[in-house]
């Protein structure tokens, strides 16, 4: 092995290191080819390469282009390395000699690394965000600095929380870059004795505060006690600004920390954290004014953009640093979130845990995807969705309580404590993982689960068919035997098949309406999208009526239980009401879909032909995976061509689908009076078709008016809205 | 014996004296081998010579990349493998190929 060694003596253009650890292989030295590589390059041909037989042009595409920003992450910038970055004092410790400027600065940077961790959040690199600072990258270096240092060891702890959150749940699909956490130096100990070091430094600043709003005479007996900084007219404001701060992060540790401990256990503790984040926030938001009043007088007016509440650029931060450590992403340049901007993150993200928080964890299926679904409203960031997502599914169980047999038979009204052999079914445990897999699903962004809810339809459909023959043949073999020692296995098993119908049918509902959230759908297409919504509402509403009549009968065989007795009422009113609701939008997309056909066929509305497909294809593109999963069984859209082809206007006052709905809309109201979100939501739904009766009426007898429709009622049925055109 | 002898010397005569007046064959011959290419930025890359343009921009493979810790002490210290890599003929200052000594000596004598 020779290593490369580079005298003093070669020639001018070769730029080479001194003593260069690089070492050619045994008995070799590395030769200087570049004359020869440029003698060759002036003989080639415009065009012309010199490769080898496995040259592959396409292969050779994909190449890492050296020295081009968008590529290439080890691009070296201002600084080779963090220690040469420190040595040339790029990160001070004291950030400023003068005690002012350092208590200023060391703000900047707690709002700069606030900024950071937010921009992290919505998706950016952990490496070119929290850890673009060099104080956080070393934090043994501010040892000295016992507000620094604490906050950087907090900041530390948290992100390391927030990655175990979201790698456990694994939500992170579509933002993987989210849990890279490679090469970042965590230490896990020492980041942990942060929160004690921060309480600390709190007390002190309280301490300091108290110190300098006291009369003269107190002051004497604090005189021990140093100042915060040097100018005792900022003295009070500076402490309030670093309180609120450092009360956020101690929180907002605690509060995440909370929320992860096992079974839903430390949710109400957490509320309370989150309460005092929430209003720590709007102290740091009040601190503002305070901190920029010298700025302001520079006339700096870019503040909205700014990453600090001040509008001054923090000290300690270079993204290009730890660009490397993004690979294999290509090196992006981030925009970091404005202050302004971060705040408001943070808000929404509190709010969002705060209503896990809040879900009284019933062990119920049916409210626990009601309120999936409302949390989902209004699209709440990854953090809130991991943390939605561990406090459901823990060790396989809801909320690491119930088995999902327990739940799915308490969805029938049955009880399954006295059938252990049932757990151990081999249909039971796929059922466990297929509901795993669902409520994991309904916790994703809203783009990835509507995939993900096609995909597994067909899981769902196939285990359905599977179970459903197995269960027919033990009933055939068993009828005689179970009836004798009392053992309702089988009949569990069959009243959980018809259960599981039901169930793909609120899949395939779900993924229909998500459509609607996604701009999926074309003026054009409503016509196919109401017919199939209609289609599988109203299967749906068939199987849920089903489950009210289990109910019913089981309820008949334990009406000696009392207790159990009224439960089991509650839930059938519940489960009835849910039926109507069903009933109710089965009723709106029936309407919609007459109706939309025929404005259609008579010219007032677009028809779906476009130039490029026609109705079959689209159709075929919207509705494949509800079909691959036989939904419904027949032909899908030669069914639905023909039952549209016919509609008329004439006709259409005729039809009373939406006074049906408007009728049952009403009834259904004063059984969600306790609900008023449901209640919310029916009462969109009358309005849908209030509007839509006056809609049809006004257009019937004018068909030279416009017709558009909008979503102002609710979202995923449509209001007809009449324009002279 | 001899003739079979003569007829191998008069082989690798002409195939020298061929690589002799032409470059390009010259280059080919290098394809595969361990090349050792220096940038601007005082970065280092060692990867298989892949292939050359008009351009005089080099493609390397299985390539490593050397970088070293401070701007003072230019000694590659810190190092990662990057796979393909295209590295321009602009940014490039020094480019070495991995070679036996006599190797080097035919190089060096060639290249007058």
């Amino acid at each position: 092995m020779q290593p490369l060694k580079l005298d003093e003596e070669s020639s001018s253009i070769q730029h080479k290191p001194q003593n260069c650890a690089i070492s050619s292989g045994d008995n070799s030295v590395w030769a200087d080819v570049s004359p020869l590589l440029s003698a060759a390059c002036t003989d080639l041909h415009e065009g012309e390469l010199i490769n080898g037989d496995n040259f592959n042009l396409f292969a050779a595409m994909s190449a890492l282009e050296i020295m081009d920003p968008k590529m290439d992450s080890g691009m070296v910038s201002t600084f080779y390395s963090i220690d040469e970055a420190v040595e040339n004092g790029f990160a001070p410790v004291p950030v400023s000699a003068d005690s002012t400027v350092d208590v200023q600065s060391t703000i900047d940077i707690m709002d700069h690394l606030l900024v950071c961790e937010a921009t992290w959040h919505m998706g950016h690199s952990l490496a070119q965000t929290v850890f673009s600072c060099i104080y956080v990258l070393r934090p043994e270096m501010t040892s000295s600095q016992a507000l620094l240092h604490s906050y950087c060891r907090v900041i530390r702890a948290t992100c390391r929380a927030v990655v175990s959150v979201v790698s456990d749940a694994r939500t992170n699909e579509e933002e993987d870059l989210f849990t890279m956490t490679y090469g970042l130096p965590f230490n896990e100990d020492e980041d942990a004795k942060g929160l004690l070091l921060l309480n600390a430094v709190e007390e002190t600043i309280c301490r300091q505060l108290r110190a300098c709003k006291a009369t003269s005479s107190k002051k004497r007996l604090m005189e021990d006690l140093e100042p915060l900084q040097t100018n005792p007219q900022l003295e009070e404001s500076f402490c309030k600004a670093l309180l609120c701060r450092i009360r956020f992060r101690k929180h907002f540790l605690h509060a995440l920390n909370c929320m992860r401990r096992p079974q839903g256990r430390g949710l109400e503790l957490a509320r309370k954290h989150i309460a005092y984040c929430i209003s720590e926030l709007d102290s740091v938001l009040e601190s503002a004014e305070f901190l920029r009043s010298d700025v302001v007088e520079n006339g700096n007016t870019e503040i909205e953009e700014s990453t600090t509440a001040s509008g001054r650029s923090p000290i300690g931060f270079d993204p290009t640093l730890n660009k490397r450590l993004s690979a294999p992403t290509p090196p992006r340049a981030i925009k970091l979130l404005s202050w302004k901007k971060a705040i408001d993150y943070y808000v929404k993200l509190l709010h969002n845990l705060d209503q896990i928080c809040v879900f009284p964890l019933e062990p119920d299926l049916d409210a626990v995807l009601q309120f999936v679904i409302r949390f989902q409203k209004s699209r709440p960031d990854l953090v809130a969705r991991a943390h939605l997502q561990l406090l459901l599914v823990q060790d396989g169980k809801l909320y690491g309580c119930d088995t999902f047999l327990t739940i799915c038979a308490r969805a029938l009204a049955l009880d399954v404590t006295k059938h252990h052999g049932l757990h151990n079914n081999e249909y039971i445990l796929q059922l466990n993982q297929l509901m795993i897999n669902l409520l994991k699903i309904l916790c994703a962004n809203t783009p990835w689960q509507r995939r993900k809810l096609g995909k597994i339809l067909n899981d769902w459909s196939v285990f359905n068919v599977q179970m459903g023959i197995s269960v027919a043949h033990m009933m055939q073999q068993d009828t005689s035997r179970t009836s004798k020692n009392g053992d309702k296995s089988l009949l569990i098993l069959n009243h959980i098949y018809g259960w599981l119908e039901e169930q793909i049918n609120w899949v395939a509902l779900r993924f229909l309406m998500l459509g609607f959230d996604l701009d999926l759908y074309s003026l054009s297409e409503y016509c196919m999208v109401y017919w199939y919504m209609y289609i599988i509402l109203w299967k749906l509403a068939e199987k849920a009526r089903f489950r009210v009549l289990i109910i019913v009968n089981t309820e008949e065989r334990k009406a000696k239980r009392n207790k159990e007795y009224s439960r089991d009422m509650v839930r059938e009113d519940r489960i009835s009401l849910w039926v109507l609701f069903l009933q109710c939008q089965t009723c709106l997309a029936q309407g919609l879909t007459v109706m939309i056909a025929a404005l259609r066929n008579e010219g007032m509305c677009l028809k779906s032909e476009g130039p490029f497909n026609t109705e079959n294809e689209k159709f075929v593109q919207h509705f494949e995976l509800l079909q691959k999963a036989s939904l419904p069984e027949y032909d899908a859209y030669e069914s639905f061509s023909e039952s549209t082809s016919h509609a008329r206007l004439d006709y259409l006052p005729v039809y009373e689908y939406f006074h049906d709905a408007q009728k049952i809309a009403k009834d259904i109201k004063v059984g969600y009076a306790n609900d008023p979100d449901k209640l919310a939501e029916v009462r969109g739904l009358e309005q849908v078709a209030e509007r839509n009766i006056v809609a049809v009426n006004l257009f019937c007898q004018d068909r030279s008016l416009k017709v558009s429709f909008e979503f102002t009622h609710h979202p995923y049925f449509a209001t007809a809205v009449v324009r002279r055109s | 014996m001899d003739q079979d002898a003569e007829r191998s010397t008069t082989i690798v005569a002409s195939t020298s004296k061929e690589s002799d007046s032409d470059p390009i064959a010259r280059v080919r011959k290098l394809l595969f081998r361990q090349m050792l290419v220096g940038i601007k930025d005082g970065r280092f890359f060692l990867g298989n010579f892949h292939c050359l343009d008009k351009q005089g921009n080099i493609i390397l493979q299985d390539t490593v990349e050397y970088r070293s810790i401070r701007r003072s002490s230019p000694s590659p210290t810190e190092q990662r493998c990057l796979g393909m890599i295209l590295i321009p003929s602009s940014c490039r200052t020094s480019c070495h190929v991995d070679c036996s000594v006599e190797e080097q000596l035919s190089l060096i004598q060639l290249k007058e």
